[in-house]
């Protein structure tokens, strides 16, 4: 690992007053248990790291009125261990336990988790120039891809590696984006983006800007939610495909639902179609299947993984079932 | 290796500083008084911000205060098997796959590979070797001995101290509740099975029955 | 000189059991008591790690461990190329960077594989030597390579070495296999496939060198530390008295550090250049890249059987592939288990531009014993019979298929009557895949065979001191799995003390000679030569106890620290007051000198496996594992345990995890890491039970024993493989068995 500065702001007001100026070389650090392995790997070559880890106002769950609100800096632990949200929250709490590891979850955040970067082993190794770190070619596309996107890629074929961005989509999660200027919040899932509206990053955070907050609303009535997700090996693994789905559920329909699967896409992909297949009409084991199959009639898989379509046919009907179940 | 400057409290240029702390055999020897720090202060509308290049820290481990530079890109396991001269942590694969290097930071477990040492100014760090008091073996310790709970030993600390952290908060641990605990940890030996029965054994001993 | 060039072959082809029962020389065998008849209070009991204490404190000192005054560090420059031309190469920039103490070009001409040293540097600290790294400058011509089985297989693919890629290193036959097929009632062809797997020891491979004048001294991470003093003293053209190398505590070796490395070169050759001692400790990268691999294998089985279950014919091609280095040999277990007259081998090795192979923990067996296994349970079953029924009526007394000689002990019956029970074998589907649902369950099994012979010429010495303290010394190392401790229960056992009593000292060449702890060989190499050594000085001193107590040595027994009238208990001596009579402290040398010829000595093993595969997820979960075997009397329950769970383990990493992931484009390793090379968790390990069976070896040595490395090992992959073969109808041909692997494998099921 190359040598560094450590800026440490000590307020929010700091922090992106720092980051205005547009320090050469400059990475925020959250948890940092991402971007020092892509430090080690020399993927990037910090000159200033931001340290937010002296902003403790960062790092809180609030149950508010009409909604609750999680700092950017919260350690994912203490969302898997907080019981308002194992109570009201299953899709959240089966997210943030099925992440990483104990170790892993005491350091990273939130925050660090929505922003993290692709685990694409092409991208991962410093000594091969990919689209995604400005070179010409996705070595993915031709090459081993058994890991890689089946929906929403092109040019480049990452998947996005995060659990709790499909578990927040599915609740209707808000991000505030702080910045030297206005603080903005928009839609979780829109936070997102595809490579082919940009290569370099996979979300719309500008430089200068900051994560701030997550906020989504407080249960509704009738509304059960679950994460479930498909590991190689028995833990410490990242989602082969991974499906959150939140729904309110009315005699043995459902009145709402959001499906978003991980794994599958260069960004949380939100099922749609299938959703609208499912939402209104009696629950059945063919109603799902159907449902996975309009999702997929978009899908595209590479040499290696079309096996993942499979697994969403499974994942999808085995989640949204567990909900009626339950 | 020695800097005979250092002593005498003289201006210490960088390199010679280089040479004090990077040979890590002597690196503990150092004096408090004489450690360094480097500093710049950038100024924003919000105010002064520190940026580091070298910082004074102090790290409680094992409940005994040290006070040490160090350097942004120092992790905390570099500085406790480097200037602290611990050989618990262990560097298996420096990247926060396998948990070897596991310490409990104020009392949560953490891979100290990927935790830059000076995040952890001011806090509280536990090895394995905090674990035993006045020559008597912490039960867990006594438990993985007597259940062969490791085969080769190079992860073992690292599991140790995922088995405290679990022990501390949950007395009586069902499997898969030890199987979570263990999910950072990986035994290339493959004595999960062993370890299971340890951490059970333990878990007795602690809790007197 | 003939023990120096005996040592030398067993050394260097560690791979075969077959030539050495070729070989007519074999020593002559030593006179030893029978040692079924001996009786044991530590010996076989479970007596925890004598060393537990170091290690679960953190004081247990590996070599990543080994801190000396004036230390440098040092790292390796290593090649971005699968192949390439070293046109030249610039030390300059690298060698005036403050903070780095010496540059060395390591490699002139051509690099073959990605992550080949090509140089190195020794500098101050860690991150001054990384950064001097990125100041060399070399420039490369790329050349053309190929790094996959397939790719290399093709005539027009670029050659690794001189000849073509593929390359023919073993053939077997006995009889006429053709005749065989025409006598079988069924025939059927299988291929099977096997990945290319890393060690991935904990331990990453390192050393640290210093020099004492002329004197080398080396803290290695190695399972030979003879191994690495010679090839050191060899290649550096000094006296191996003048080499030591030093291994007190490894964590992991698995075979890939059986010799001298690179590396360990290139540190002795950077302490000599600053007059530092120098530390070079590989990254996790470097171990994925450049110090090992099992390599892969493609292997075509056919085999005949008539309707009783009699196989007539078996046959296999083998194409494997190590990288620059050799295959393995698949065929062993084929060769040997089962009573067949008509055999054909033919393996090949299929070269690549990728790291060299080395011996990964029962090389060829784990590989081979997955294909023939599973290809027995596929003829079981064209013949409608029960494929453990199929084992036992092709069983053999004798090797090579019943056409050689007699096993001296074979307890493999009795593996398969204990595990069948245990494991309830009547529960398993009667046809292959016969239940429905979307979770089905199976029970297979596999069948183990290595060998699990002591080298010859092993010494070990057992020192008394006139204080009552007792040394055991011996120049072998621990792997990691409890040497230390048997070396402590073995004379204890003998002279009636506590394994506490004893300090044992091992992993140094200064100490008696001993060989690399790697193919099962350790324990029946050092426990006879301890014991050897230890009933020695039990002997002198029941002579002097004789004295003291004016009786017949013949009636001394020995127990609780005392030699005692076996007719009288209530006349005894203590152990200390004996040797305070010694006037220093007294050697008693120990060997173990060979076995009787004319016999096969080997182990035998079953694993009985029960597993349930999601048809819809292809994810397959191991739930339980029975494992028995037979290795002649165990040494240590306790830590024998622990190896077959640690096998087992590891087997379930290979069957469902476990592969090397190449580019075959850029000539890459694109999982040199412990995330993306996924080894089994603490979720993965199956519920497991230990048998050992009850039987000694009446002659492979003193105390009947025969090693337990590789054993547990070997035959976990093929019960799995067999578990889902008869949950689901149909076996996942190839490992590791990924959901991708097991979809497509009930697809052409359903197709």
């Amino acid at each position: 690992m190359n040598e560094f500065k450590l800026a440490q702001p000590q307020s929010v007001g700091q922090a992106t007053s720092f980051l205005s100026q547009k320090p050469k070389g400059c990475h925020i650090m959250a948890g940092g248990t991402d971007l020092l392995g892509e430090m080690k790997n020399g993927i990037i070559d910090a000159e200033v790291v931001v340290d937010l880890k002296s902003l403790p106002e960062l790092s809180f769950i609030k149950r508010e009125q009409n909604k609750v609100r999680v700092g950017a800096l919260t350690p994912v632990s203490e969302l898997a261990e907080n019981s308002f949200i194992q109570n009201e929250y299953s899709v959240l709490y089966e997210a943030a336990l099925s992440l990483a590891t104990p170790q892993l979850r005491n350091v990273g955040t939130v925050g660090g988790n929505l922003c993290q970067r692709p685990r694409c082993w092409y991208y991962r190794d410093s000594q091969i120039l990919c689209l995604k770190k400005g070179g010409h070619k996705c070595f993915a596309f031709n090459g081993r891809n058994k890991y890689h996107a089946i929906l929403g890629g092109g040019p480049c074929f990452i998947v996005y590696p995060s659990d709790l961005a499909p578990a927040l989509i599915s609740l209707g999660a808000e991000v505030i984006i702080a910045s030297s200027k206005k603080e903005k919040k928009i839609p979780l899932e829109e936070f997102y983006v595809l490579p082919k509206e940009n290569l370099l990053q996979e979300n719309i955070l500008q430089p200068g800007e900051m994560l701030k907050e997550i906020q989504f609303p407080l249960k509704g009535s009738g509304e059960k939610s679950t994460y479930h997700k498909l590991k190689e090996r028995g833990t410490w693994d990242f989602a082969l495909v991974s499906a959150a789905v939140n729904a309110q559920i009315t005699n043995q329909s459902f009145k709402e639902i959001r499906i978003i699967l991980g794994g599958v896409a260069p960004i949380p992909w939100r099922a749609k179609k299938a959703e609208s297949v499912i939402k209104g009409n009696r629950i059945t084991q063919s109603l799902l299947q159907q449902a996975a199959q309009e999702e997929l009639r978009d899908a595209v898989p590479l040499t290696d993984n079309a096996y993942k379509t499979k697994l969403v046919q499974s994942i999808m009907s085995q989640a949204a079932l567990s909900l009626v179940k339950t | 290796m020695e800097d005979k400057n250092q002593k005498k409290g003289k201006p210490i240029k960088r390199r010679d500083f280089l040479k004090g702390f990077g040979g890590g055999a002597m690196g503990a020897a150092v004096a408090p008084k004489f450690l360094v720090q480097e500093k710049k202060t950038i100024s924003t509308k919000e105010g002064n911000i520190p940026v580091y290049s070298k910082k004074k820290i102090s790290l409680i481990v094992n409940g005994k205060k040290h006070t040490l530079s160090v350097k942004p890109r120092d992790t905390l396991l570099d500085v406790l098997r480097e200037k602290l001269n611990l050989t618990g942590p262990k560097r298996i694969c420096n990247h926060g796959e396998c948990g070897g290097c596991t310490v409990l930071l104020d009392a949560q477990p953490v891979y100290s590979c990927m935790f830059l040492a000076v995040r952890a100014d001011g806090q509280k760090i536990t090895t394995v070797e905090g674990l035993a008091k006045g020559g008597n073996l912490h039960s867990i310790q006594k438990a993985f001995i007597e259940k062969d709970g490791y085969q080769c030993g190079f992860c073992t600390s690292g599991f140790i101290m995922s088995s405290l952290a679990l022990l501390q908060r949950n007395k009586k641990p069902n499997l898969e509740e030890i199987k979570q605990a263990f999910s950072g940890n990986l035994c290339r030996c493959g004595n999960y099975f062993k370890i299971y029965d340890a951490v059970s054994e333990a878990a007795k001993k602690m809790r007197g029955a | 000189m003939a023990e120096k060039k005996f040592n030398k072959k067993k050394e260097s082809s560690p791979l075969s059991y077959h030539e050495e029962y070729r070989d007519k020389k074999t020593p002559q065998p030593q006179k030893t008591p029978s040692p079924e008849k001996e009786r044991f209070t530590l010996i076989s009991g479970y007596t925890p790690r004598i060393d537990g204490e170091r290690i679960v404190t953190g004081k247990a000192p590996f070599t990543h461990d080994i801190n000396l005054r004036g230390l440098l560090y040092g790292k390796i420059l290593r090649s971005p190329h699968a192949c390439a031309q070293i046109i030249s190469m610039d030390l300059t920039k690298a060698k005036n960077l403050p903070g780095v103490k010496a540059v060395l070009q390591l490699k002139k001409e051509k690099v073959q594989y990605v992550g080949e040293q090509v140089a190195a540097v020794a500098a101050v600290n860690e991150f001054i030597a990384e950064k001097a790294l990125k100041m060399i400058e070399v420039e490369y011509k790329t050349l053309p390579f190929v790094v996959t089985e397939e790719e290399a297989m093709k005539k027009d693919s670029p050659r690794v070495h001189e000849n073509s890629n593929v390359q023919k290193f073993s053939d077997y036959s006995r009889g006429d296999v053709e005749k065989g097929y025409q006598e079988a009632h069924a025939v059927l062809e299988k291929t099977f496939k096997t990945e290319i797997e890393i060690h991935h020891p904990t331990e990453t491979h390192g050393s640290v060198a210093k020099w004492e004048g002329d004197r080398l001294v080396v803290w290695d991470s190695t399972q030979a530390i003879h191994n690495v003093r010679n090839g050191l003293a060899k290649a550096l053209n000094i006296p191996q008295s003048q080499v030591k190398v030093i291994k007190k505590y490894m964590g992991g070796g698995f075979g890939s550090k059986l010799g001298l490395n690179d590396y360990t070169m290139a540190a002795a050759k950077l302490a000599k250049i600053t007059h530092n001692p120098v530390k070079i400790i590989l990254s996790r990268k470097e171990n994925s890249l450049t110090v090992g691999n099992r390599p892969s294998s493609i292997q075509t089985l056919k085999g005949g059987v008539k309707k009783d279950g009699t196989i007539t014919s078996l046959s296999l091609i083998n194409y494997t592939s190590g990288g620059i280095g050799r295959g393995d040999r698949c065929s062993e277990p084929m060769i040997d288990i089962y009573r067949c007259p008509h055999i054909k081998v033919n393996e090949y090795t299929v070269y690549t531009h990728t790291g060299p192979s080395r011996p990964t923990r029962a090389p060829g067996h784990v590989q081979g014993t997955f294909a023939l296994e599973s290809f027995l349970d596929e003829l079981a079953a064209e013949i409608d019979m029960d494929p453990l029924e199929l084992r036992k009526k092709n069983y053999t007394t004798k090797n090579e298929g019943g056409t050689g000689i007699p096993y001296s002990s074979k307890g493999l019956d009795q593996c398969y009557q204990i595990g069948a029970q245990k494991i309830g074998w009547h529960r398993r589907n009667k046809i292959p895949g016969q239940s429905n649902g979307r979770f089905r369950k199976g029970i297979g099994m596999g069948t183990q065979i290595w060998w699990g012979v002591g080298r010859p010429e092993t010494l070990a010495d057992v020192m008394l001191h006139p204080d009552g303290s007792v040394e055991a010394i011996c120049g072998t190392q621990d792997l990691g799995t409890g040497t230390r401790t048997y070396m402590a229960v073995i004379p204890a056992d003998t002279l009636g003390l506590k394994p506490q009593d004893i300090t044992v000292k091992i992993g140094n060449t200064s100490y008696p000679w001993c060989g690399a702890s790697g193919g099962s060989t350790t324990t029946p190499s050092v426990a006879p030569a301890i014991r050897d050594a230890a009933v020695k000085a039990r002997d002198y001193l029941k002579k002097m106890a004789a004295e003291k107590l004016e009786i017949d040595s013949k009636n001394i027994g020995v127990a609780d620290r005392k030699f005692f009238n076996q007719n009288n208990p209530n006349q005894s001596i203590t152990f200390k007051e004996l040797t305070e009579d010694l006037s220093r402290e007294k050697v008693f040398h120990g060997e173990y000198v060979g076995r009787p010829s004319g016999y096969a000595y080997n182990t035998f093993g079953a694993h009985f496996a029960e597993v349930e595969v999601d048809t819809q997820t292809g994810k397959i979960k191991v739930i339980k594992v029975i494992a028995v075997h037979e290795i002649g009397r165990v040494m240590n329950k306790q830590t024998a345990e622990s190896q077959v769970v640690g096998g087992i383990t590891q087997g379930v990493s290979t069957a469902l995890f476990e592969g090397r992931v190449m580019d075959p484009s850029i000539g890459t390793v694109l999982n040199p890491n412990l995330i993306d090379y996924k080894l089994a968790t603490s979720y993965d390990s199956p519920e497991i039970e230990i048998h050992f069976v009850d039987i000694v070896d009446p002659r492979i040595n003193n105390l009947g024993t025969k090693g337990l490395g590789e054993p547990p090992r070997i035959p976990i992959a093929a019960a799995i493989s067999n578990a889902v073969y008869n949950a689901v109808g149909i076996h996942v041909k190839e490992t590791p068995m990924t959901p991708d692997k097991v979809l497509q494998t009930l697809k052409e099921k359903e197709a």
